[in-house]
């Protein structure tokens, strides 16, 4: 596949269902144009550090002995798409977990929206404006495809237990109101037809898009896609890869994409950091981590001509 | 009680209806056909004992079937409510017999509370077996400290009779519709939670705690409400199986074997389903009277009591092996596809 | 000076009476390390195989026979139950497995009663239970022929484990049922193995706890006493086992003793439930379970 892949599948423009509403942006930070991103944000770090959605800094992660994550730094400027690609174990879905405050880093913090956390509190990740979605399927099994996509929502409800028992106005408005919403972004991923299904009947494919619907209705300031494309056909990898960019584009959303498909990667990615063994071996535009010679090492073990690299993708 | 599946508005509408009509039709039969006709035997042996059955198995299945925590301690919270009743109706005379009653869920729901602040720590059957702790506990409190019976001697205290206003409902049928009134509220309110985002969340939390947090649902205070509302209908439960249906308060009935017959019911009746825990208790009910009759017609009076007590544990013990490995949804799933397939209606 | 002795006297009456938790537990673990199921139905098949012992006996066959005779059905009922309850059970969660051998555990009681009646059945194993003096304190020959037994049983199964084929590859099954799988263990048949050992430790405990207590329907209710031992120890450990056992008895023995008539007595049912508790709150993976982090 040519890395200029993806975009003009779908129709540019009204992509993505909502107003903005919710969660408050700040609209200088969210807004940055394509132009601001790339090499130019690389040069400026100190303030892109400042500015950044999202900045790890030094961490490390063992598990025993095992050291899945070494002193890694990474910044992601806001409106970016942020690739992170690496051979199997190399410590990217780690990576997230300690951004989720899954797992808690041996050392080294982690900066969400101008917050510094040692230990970031999953419990208040939502309300961060941080969403995610699993490299395993993590969906509610027992409820249809609406209700998780709904679930998403949960950092948003006011209503408590009682008001919901006794139907209160307040909770009936507010649960309609989650619905219709929900409703909006499963008809946009073409899953209207599965909407009332149990997610755990779904194919693997649908669940994934799914959980990728659960993780983008409360629209996050950031998204954590974790190999959201894996047993997807080429097809439905462009749909949702044009789906990503035009949720960047309309709303700024800052993305960060763990994703195993290079010729995906190159085409939707501003900057892309290369894990291996758990170390930061490369981190740059696309152009220049597919030239970079340590980079082609790691994947293949041996150099080789970066355009055959592209093109062997399904082999990493 | 039968209930609608799908919440969506516009393709269910037909079945909401046909759901609303059936349970409309299931209580018109329960509150005015059944009076009429049925025997007291009926009303004392099979009905009241079936609605306190199904009440404790829907909440039960609050706490189980939804939100995941699985609980091997129902009897204990049973105990509680029974013995609240029975000591906030004897210290405290002026009250009303139904505040009495949600005064006794209410301490069944504190105690509830307690027993499940380990679900914030421990998962699976580490927690199944730290709800044994409640059981064993709870039972030895009432029988050791004598001011729970208020001293009675034998431990076995009268039931008071149940009173709303002026009106005793003393006879069988009495008894009867008292519980009934009582489940069919629980379970509305019940079926309503199980609809509302708190119900999502308790489904959420037990099919996977992670994600669920992530999303920014609340876990502990999730399955601390599981723990508190289950506790809370198993101990109203309680009341009626004492109150209702014994007409004795003590705590040798609430021991272990009546915990796992609660948690069978919902096994077989199917977990995570209001209708199931009714389809459960049915069966828990009137299996052992046919088992027992079916025994004495096949072998006439050479089986004793104890050759149909040991067949009845073998094929319950049978029908949860069974249950657990062809239909796990139980019989509310049965039902479900019986009557879609008596409907015409495809998958 | 008199109470110190009397507290050892307690102390040891509490750790010898927790060996016999700790054999019923043993036969908990074998099962876990195994296939991850808590088999709850473990009770069951201590009543099934002592009531099967005892009956046998008491009908005229000699004592090594009704042990081999019971022996065989135990290894009967251990294959049946792969093969009935566990095999299509494979790939279930946990919880779901305990809540099936809840359901066997009511067959094999119902069963074990079927078969040989209802009646108590007195057990003399001709071990004397007179206590006897050591240095002025009062110890049981019973507890003591019982934590010897156990004792070894403990090196049996520990010598088994480590130099038969049939022990190595249970061991390869505990720590990675994939990898063994993959090497070409049938992983069927070890767990119909290791049903059967659990069944011989049944017997053994069994045999020990029928002598005490009389062979009966309660008999089954000694899980209820190996549940926290195992919650202590962890589910997979037999050294867990064993040390939980010994906590479990002698905390429960002093308590009685000495926290009992403060509460009224009779605390045992649920005294070593809170102990575990507790401690579970502290250490959510018990003596010696790997703490773990869950993998996403
Ligand atoms: N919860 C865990 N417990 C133990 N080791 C883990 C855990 N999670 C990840 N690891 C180890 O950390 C390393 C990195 O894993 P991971 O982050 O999943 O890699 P990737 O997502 O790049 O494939 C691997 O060696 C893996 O085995
Ligand atoms: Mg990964």
């Amino acid at each position: 596949m040519s890395s200029a892949t993806t975009g003009a599948l779908l129709p540019a423009g009204d992509l993505y269902p909502f107003e903005p509403a919710g969660v408050t942006r700040d609209p200088g930070r969210s807004r940055s144009g394509p132009a601001e991103r790339g090499a130019d944000v690389e040069s400026a770090q100190p303030g892109a550090e400042r500015d950044a959605v999202l900045a790890i800094s030094g961490v490390s992660l063992r598990f025993g002995g095992v050291t899945a994550l070494a002193d890694i730094d990474l910044t992601v400027a806001p409106g970016e798409i942020r690739g992170v690609i690496g051979p199997n174990g190399a410590g990217k879905s780690s990576l997230l977990n300690i951004v989720s405050g899954l797992y808690r880093p041996s050392a080294g913090h982690v900066r969400i929206a101008g917050v510094d956390f040692t230990e970031v509190p999953t419990q208040r990740l939502a309300h961060l404006g941080v969403a995610r979605t699993f490299q395993n399927l993590a969906l509610f099994g027992g409820l249809t495809v609406l209700e998780n996509v709904v679930m998403g929502l949960t950092s948003t409800i006011r209503s408590g237990p009682l008001g919901q028992v006794l139907g209160l106005p307040a909770a009936r408005r507010e649960d309609a109101a989650n619905r219709a919403k929900a409703e909006a972004i499963v008809a946009f991923l073409h899953l209207s037809g599965v909407a009332h299904r149990p997610a755990g009947e779904l194919s693997y494919g649908l669940q994934k898009r799914v959980e990728l619907a659960r993780a983008l209705v409360a629209r996050p300031r950031l998204l954590l896609l974790d190999e959201p494309m894996a047993g997807m056909t080429a097809t439905e990898k462009q749909e949702l890869a044009a789906f990503v960019r035009e949720a960047r584009d309309t709303y700024g959303t800052t993305i960060v994409l763990i994703e195993h498909d290079i010729g995906v990667v190159m085409g939707l990615c501003d900057r892309v950091a290369v894990l291996d063994y758990g170390r930061k071996i490369a981190d740059g535009t696309p152009h220049d981590i597919a030239a970079d010679p340590l980079v082609i090492d790691a994947y293949l073990g041996v150099a080789h001509d970066a355009d055959e690299t592209l093109e062997i993708e399904e082999a990493v | 009680m039968s209930i609608s599946v799908t919440p969506s508005i516009e393709r269910s509408l037909p079945r909401a209806a046909i759901g609303g009509l059936t349970v409309a039709a299931i209580l018109f039969i329960a509150f005015v056909v059944l009076p009429s006709v049925g025997s007291d035997y009926l009303f004392e042996a099979i009905l009241t004992p079936f609605l306190a059955l199904a009440l404790a198995g829907v909440g039960l299945n609050l706490l189980t079937g939804y939100a995941g925590q699985v609980s091997l301690g129902s009897a204990a919270f049973m105990a509680v409510g029974a013995f609240a009743a029975y000591n906030f109706n004897l210290r405290v005379p002026e009250l009303p017999f139904l505040v009495s009653i949600v005064l006794a869920g209410l301490t069944a729901a504190g105690i509830g509370l307690i027993f499940g602040l380990p679900s914030l720590r421990l998962r699976g059957f580490y927690l199944a077996v730290s709800t044994l702790a409640a059981q064993f506990f709870v039972q030895w409190a009432l029988t050791k400290f004598g001011w729970f019976s208020n001293d009675n001697p034998s431990g076995i205290i009268n039931a008071p009779p149940l009173k709303i206003a002026s009106v005793t409902f003393d006879t069988a049928v009495g008894r009867y519709l008292f519980s009934l009134g009582i489940v069919t509220v629980l379970t509305f309110l019940a079926w309503r939670l199980t609809r509302a985002q708190t119900g999502r969340n308790f489904i959420a939390v037990r099919d996977n705690q992670t994600a669920a947090r992530v999303i920014g649902v609340p876990v502990l205070r999730t399955k601390l409400l599981a723990f508190a509302v289950s506790s809370f209908i198993i101990g109203v439960a309680g009341v009626l199986w004492a109150f209702a249906y014994l007409r004795t308060v003590e705590p040798a009935g609430f021991n272990l074997d009546r915990s796992f017959q609660i948690l069978f019911i919902i096994i077989i009746g199917g977990l995570a389903s209001i209708r199931g825990a009714f389809l459960g208790a049915g069966f828990i009910v009137v299996f052992p009277l046919l088992l027992s009759r079916l025994g004495g017609e096949l072998l006439g009076g050479i089986v004793d009591s104890g050759v149909v007590e040991m067949s009845q544990r073998i094929v319950i013990g049978a029908l949860i092996i069974l249950f657990l490995i062809a239909e796990p949804k139980g019989l509310a799933e049965l039902g479900r596809r019986a009557a879609r397939r008596l409907g015409g209606r495809p998958t | 000076m008199e109470d110190v002795q009397f507290f050892i006297e307690v102390l040891v009456g509490g750790l010898l009476s927790g060996v016999m938790y700790s054999l019923v537990a043993i036969g908990f673990v074998l099962i876990y390390k195994t296939s991850g199921v808590l088999n709850f139905a473990q009770g069951a098949l201590l009543l099934f195989a002592a009531l099967t012992f005892v009956s046998l006996h008491e009908r005229g066959v000699p004592f090594w026979a009704s042990i081999g005779l019971t022996l065989v059905l135990l290894a009967i009922l251990g294959t049946l139950i792969e093969r009935v309850v566990l095999r299509p059970l494979v790939n279930q969660p946990p919880i779901t497995l305990f809540l099936a051998t809840l359901g066997l555990s009511y067959v094999i009681e119902g069963g074990a009663q079927l078969l040989w009646g209802t009646q108590v059945h007195g057990l003399d194993l001709g071990i004397d239970d007179v206590p006897f003096e050591v240095g002025g304190v009062l110890i049981s020959s019973f507890d003591l022929f019982a934590a010897a037994t156990a004792a070894l049983m403990v090196a049996l199964i520990t010598l088994f484990f480590r130099y038969t084929r049939i022990g190595l590859a249970f061991r390869a099954v505990a720590d990675d049922p994939f990898a063994a799988l993959a090497v070409g263990l049938r992983l069927t048949r070890i767990w119909a193995i290791v049903w059967t050992a659990s069944g011989v430790v049944a017997l053994v405990a069994g045999l020990l706890w029928g002598a005490r207590l009389g062979v009966q329907f309660s008999l089954s209710l000694v899980v209820l006493k190996a549940l926290p031992v195992l919650v202590l120890g962890g589910f997979d450990s037999i050294a867990g086992a064993i040390i939980g056992g010994l906590l479990v008895g002698a905390t429960e023995k002093l308590a009685e003793v000495y926290i009992g008539p403060f509460l009224g007595g009779g605390i045992e049912s649920w005294f070593a439930y809170v102990v575990a508790l507790a401690f579970l709150l502290v250490r959510p993976s018990g003596l010696f379970g790997q703490k773990l982090v869950e993998r996403v």
